[in-house]
């Protein structure tokens, strides 16, 4: 098959995935995430219990699904659970605005219990008295108190015990108040939790194995159906349960007709359990008459039998003896009643049916984004995009004339893919997400980018406008899929390794590098290929290959040490800032809470401090918001110790200047942040290996070394400058550092697969004189490529909104240290190195010898011998061509037109076709002839005192 | 946070041993490799085997890296000069 007729099958096929893609997008809907829709994300990790002692995946995967019908029954449409990390569950309900709603319902653990009251209930001494109803006692008030009895008592440690299965550490404040309500199994856990403004006079309360602390029961719900908030009344109980969840069935929300049509849940027992209910009623109600005094009222006489769900009191009904003098047959099941709305009776029910998790789930991570925000989250993310595209294909326009406008319409056609697949596959669409599909623009235009620079440098070379299409395509495509596959590697390891909000980011941007591939190296090059016999693509000047690019003198490497020692001094200044500034970690790491809340009446930031500082917040970040789309009166409040339950600062804010509006919540618990800090410094640490062994595979490895020292600077800079402008470190951030490693590294190969292929070329000059050649031929394309992916980078700070804005930050301070880098880091360590070696220093010493002791920093031809020569290309044919070798592909006709595109004789035509001429090509040129390859001519010897100027000496004495 | 300082100030400092005959064990990388371990090494020792967190991280963390980083690029140095006269005998 000729190349220009697979060039148009491919370009068939491009047209017929672009009708597709179009029909995909008119037809399917995008699937937007929390953050640009609004909604609920909760996230929870697992911990043991005495039932399920390790978090395995079983575990996990149970967990699940009993989480997955829990959302179901919720009624959310289109949520998404999936795991993450390795003991976390992420649960995103979209649309959903009432928080605490979603975290009782799915959140619950949902432990039943049923105890024998009189029999379990302690008294102030730890001792039970079954003879006495309620043992004599009522609620401790105020849970320090009652955990404070608790610790007193011996542990009672029997295999029955079920919600008290070991020590629980309760942490309070100076004030005795709970840090939070959430318990530990030791005191370094609890610790652990802690900032160190919340350790801080904590005290630490351990209750033994055993000894359970249950929260009273709550009051009927008033008139209009509100139930009463959980009171701060504590009993002491024996954990010692007669009954559990697994002992009933069919639970339903029901109405108790006998009193007032109020909701109860209703079940019915299991065959074990009715047994264990009558056995237990029975003894309950023989005590009661035994103990009751002569002529009492058998309702206040008798003994009890409590409910408890996750550590709260549901209910105690008496047994009435008289009644029930052989306890209550289970047959017609039970009820539980009190305290109950309908819905929450129903939330109840439900619960009960699906069944307790095998896990304890603690919510680590709570975040709810307003619809209003994701609206305008999602229209700056838009912006942002188109921003981004328009800057990119102006400036391929400009710089590549013709080539921009088939450059731009592949990026189009790329962009239609790319927006196609989201819809297809279905990616869920986030913020971090439209991120990495801006960020793939940058990519996609950087591969047009080094195959036109490499197009251009064959017309240059004398090659015709189809030749050289072909030949820049075949040497531009190793460099290209280097670079990719280290991005998509990057982007893979993100995927495997980062926080829940990072791997959408990650996902777009390893699909979209695949994408660019495909429409870069492809639909480019069929387009180009199919244009290359008309007028359009006739002239040199249509390429922006006009003249011969006049060679850049300048001495990288002997302007290395300069470089150099501003990176150092950089760096000392970047520590001195982390050091004595130190890095402004966001809530993703530290932990804590933000809350952008639209309030209705109008509030300064002093009188917010006032309003929060009952509530023991006065000390909170607050400042006020400037966002027309949230609100006349938008406050944002930042909070250090505010664990993912507690709605205190909402509801104190609510209280007082009342709400315009859904909030913005974002609550990250320290497990969470820890989790976080953990997976970034994981992610990092994988990148750089994987980074490392490609290197090696792909160059050699004192290739990669060079790259890892240059990818350590582009880091810790970026954390110097996040430092020293305060910027606040978030998760986003992490993701842009993993992307600056891919970014970075796309400069480094191109000038390291350049110094790869001049080492043949110059056999027998200094490394540093092949590092000098390699980086003046490709330092316009460097700084293309890099200039190229930091417009849409700028694109996204300029339009991306708040979250976003951060993103860029690193990105460009990133981008710009990595193209740094490239050219003044990894390449002079490179070349340092490399000299080191025999053959090197053997080159260096000679040169020395020749040029009076300077190595020249451009190589120069001697005693005939000329700098450089076209390598010989291993398991080439020897013998001249003079037809097509490969018929199928080659036509004879585009073999002549190669043949006249050379401008050679056909007697010539074997030493323009390749590696084949006897003597190889250096005899060619020796002889005078053209050798086909963009060979340059030999460098001139230096003469003047000018010219010298750009030798350099090598600092180093040998 | 104490470890990242340490390590930076170290690398800072490699960055002017181009200035100096490349005599190191290793080149310039192993002058990197004496920097980086010299410093977080010496300062994990200046700092009693702990590794100062966030909090604790002072402008005094950042020169406790110098004598390590000087101590690791000078060894590395040494050894190469030993080496060297190795070969030359």
């Amino acid at each position: 098959m000729s190349v220009r007729r697979r060039s148009l099958l491919i370009l068939l096929l491009v047209f017929g995935l672009v009708a597709g893609s179009i029909a995909v997008i008119a037809t399917k809907k995008t699937q937007l995430g929390l953050d640009l829709q609004g909604g609920v994300q909760l996230i929870y990790e697992g911990k043991p219990t005495k039932a399920q002692p390790t978090v395995n995946q079983a575990a996990l995967d149970r967990s699940l699904t009993l989480l997955r019908q829990r959302v179901d029954a919720f009624g959310v449409a289109e949520p998404e659970i999936r795991l993450a990390g390795d003991k976390q569950i992420e649960v995103s309900l979209p649309g959903v605005e009432d928080v605490n709603s979603a975290v009782d319902q799915i959140g619950s653990t949902a432990q039943l219990f049923l105890y024998d009251w009189e029999k379990n209930v302690l008294d102030e001494d730890c001792k039970t008295n079954p003879d006495e109803p309620q043992n004599g006692q009522s609620a401790v008030t105020g849970l320090y108190n009652a955990v404070q009895r608790a610790a007193k008592c011996d542990p009672r440690v029997d295999a029955n015990n079920s919600a008290a299965d070991r020590p629980r550490v309760y942490v309070f404040d100076k004030a005795n108040k709970p840090v939070s309500e959430q318990t530990f199994e030791s005191e370094a856990d609890a610790r652990d939790s802690l900032d160190a403004k919340q350790l801080e006079g904590a005290k630490f309360v351990t209750v033994p194995e055993g000894i359970l602390v249950l929260r009273a029961e709550r009051g009927d719900p008033d008139k209009n159906g509100k139930v009463p908030p959980a009171p701060d009344r504590w009993y002491l109980i024996d954990d010692n349960p007669a009954l559990s969840g697994t002992d009933i069935k069919d639970p339903k929300q029901e109405f108790d007709e006998r009193a007032g049509n109020l909701p109860i849940v209703t079940f019915k027992f299991t065959d074990k359990g009715r047994k264990a209910f009558q056995n237990t009623t029975r003894a309950i109600a023989i005590r009661g008459q035994d103990n009751a005094p002569p002529g009492a009222d058998p309702v206040s006489a008798s003994q009890h039998f409590a409910i408890a769900l996750d550590n709260e009191l549901v209910s105690t009904p008496y047994i009435n003896y008289r009644e029930n003098p052989d306890g209550i047959d289970g047959v017609n099941g039970a009820q539980i009643s009190g305290g109950f709305t309908i819905d929450t009776a129903q939330n109840l029910a439900q619960l009960l049916e699906i069944g307790a998790l095998p896990l304890r789930l603690e919510l680590v991570s709570r975040s709810q984004v307003s619809a209003t925000l994701g609206k305008q989250a999602l229209d700056q993310g838009l912006t942002a995009g188109i921003g981004g595209f328009i800057v990119v294909a102006l400036f391929l326009l400009v710089f590549y004339r013709v080539l921009g406008v088939i450059a731009t319409a592949t990026l189009a056609v790329y962009a239609l893919y790319f927006y196609a697949l989201v819809k297809l596959i279905p990616i869920t669409l986030t913020l971090p997400g439209i991120a990495g599909l801006i960020l793939t623009l940058g990519v996609a235009a950087d591969a047009n980018i080094v195959i036109f620079e490499r197009i251009k440098e064959e017309i240059r070379a004398g090659r015709s406008v189809g030749t050289a299409i072909a030949s820049g395509y075949k040497k531009a495509i190793g460099t290209i899929i280097d670079a990719n596959v280290v991005t998509l590697l990057v982007a893979f390891v993100l995927f495997l390794l980062a926080a829940a909000g990072v791997r959408g980011f990650a996902f777009t941007l390893g699909i979209g590098v695949a994408v660019s591939l495909f429409t870069a190296v492809l639909a480019t090059q069929a387009i180009l290929l199919a244009l290359s016999g008309t007028r359009l693509l006739s002239g040199r000047a249509a390429l922006g290959a006009r003249e011969r690019e006049a060679r850049r003198k300048f001495d990288f490497m002997g302007a290395s040490r300069y470089f150099f020692s501003a990176s150092g001094i950089i760096l000392l200044i970047g520590a001195l800032a982390i050091a004595g500034k130190g890095l402004n970690f966001g809530i993703d790491f530290e932990s804590g809470s933000r809350i952008t809340a639209p309030l209705a009446k109008a509030a300064s930031v002093d009188q917010v401090r006032e309003a929060l500082r009952p509530v023991g917040f006065g000390d909170a970040e607050i400042q006020t918001i400037d966002n027309p789309d949230l609100g006349k009166n938008v406050v944002q409040v930042s909070v250090e110790k505010l664990n993912p339950q507690d709605n205190t600062v909402t509801d104190a804010l609510n209280a007082k200047f009342g709400s315009a509006g859904d909030p913005n919540v974002e609550t990250i618990g320290p497990s969470f942040g820890r989790s976080v800090a953990r997976s970034a410094l994981y992610a990092i640490i994988a990148s750089l290996l994987i980074i490392g062994v490609y290197i090696t595979l792909r160059f050699e490895w004192k290739y990669a070394v060079p790259v890892l020292i240059a990818l350590m600077h582009d880091l810790l800079i970026t954390a110097g400058v996040y430092a020293l402008v305060g910027q606040e470190v978030t998760t986003s951030t992490v993701a842009a550092l993993l992307t600056i490693l891919g970014f970075s590294l796309y400069d480094t190969i191109i000038v390291f697969d350049r110094v790869r292929e001049n080492v043949p070329r110059m056999p027998s000059a200094a490394f540093s004189q092949i590092v000098n050649r390699s980086m003046s031929e490709v330092i316009v394309r460097s700084l293309a490529t890099s200039f190229c992916a930091l417009l849409p980078i700028l694109s996204l700070f300029l339009f991306g909104g708040e979250t976003l804005r951060d993103f860029a930050f690193a990105l460009i301070v990133g981008t710009l240290s990595g193209t740094y880098s490239s050219v003044f880091i990894a390449s002079p360590v490179l070349c340092h190195w490399k000299e080191r070696e025999a053959v090197y220093a053997k080159r260096e010493s000679r040169i020395k010898a020749e040029h009076g002791g300077i190595v020249p920093a451009y190589a120069v031809a001697t005693a005939g011998v000329p700098a450089d020569v076209a390598p010989s290309e291993r398991g080439g044919r020897r013998g001249r061509i003079t037809a097509p070798s490969d018929p199928a592909n080659v036509s004879n006709q585009e073999f002549e037109d190669m043949v006249r595109n050379l401008g050679v004789e056909s007697g010539q035509a074997a030493a323009a076709a390749g590696p084949s001429v006897p003597g190889g090509r250096r005899a060619a040129r020796r002889a005078g002839n053209g050798d086909g390859e963009a060979a340059p001519k030999p460098e001139p010897k230096p003469k003047s005192p000018a010219a010298r100027k750009v030798t350099r000496k090598h600092g180093r004495a040998r | 946070m104490g470890i990242v300082v340490w390590v930076m100030t170290g690398l800072a400092l490699w960055h002017f041993t181009v200035f100096l005959p490349d005599r190191f064990w290793g080149g310039i990388v192993g002058a990197f490799a004496g920097a980086v371990l010299g410093s977080a090494i010496i300062g994990l020792a200046i700092s009693g085997l702990d590794v100062p967190g966030t909090d604790d991280t002072t402008l005094l963390t950042c020169l406790e890296a110098i004598p390590g980083a000087l101590i690791g690029m000078g060894a590395v140095y040494f050894e190469g000069i030993r080496r060297e006269g190795a070969a030359r005998a």
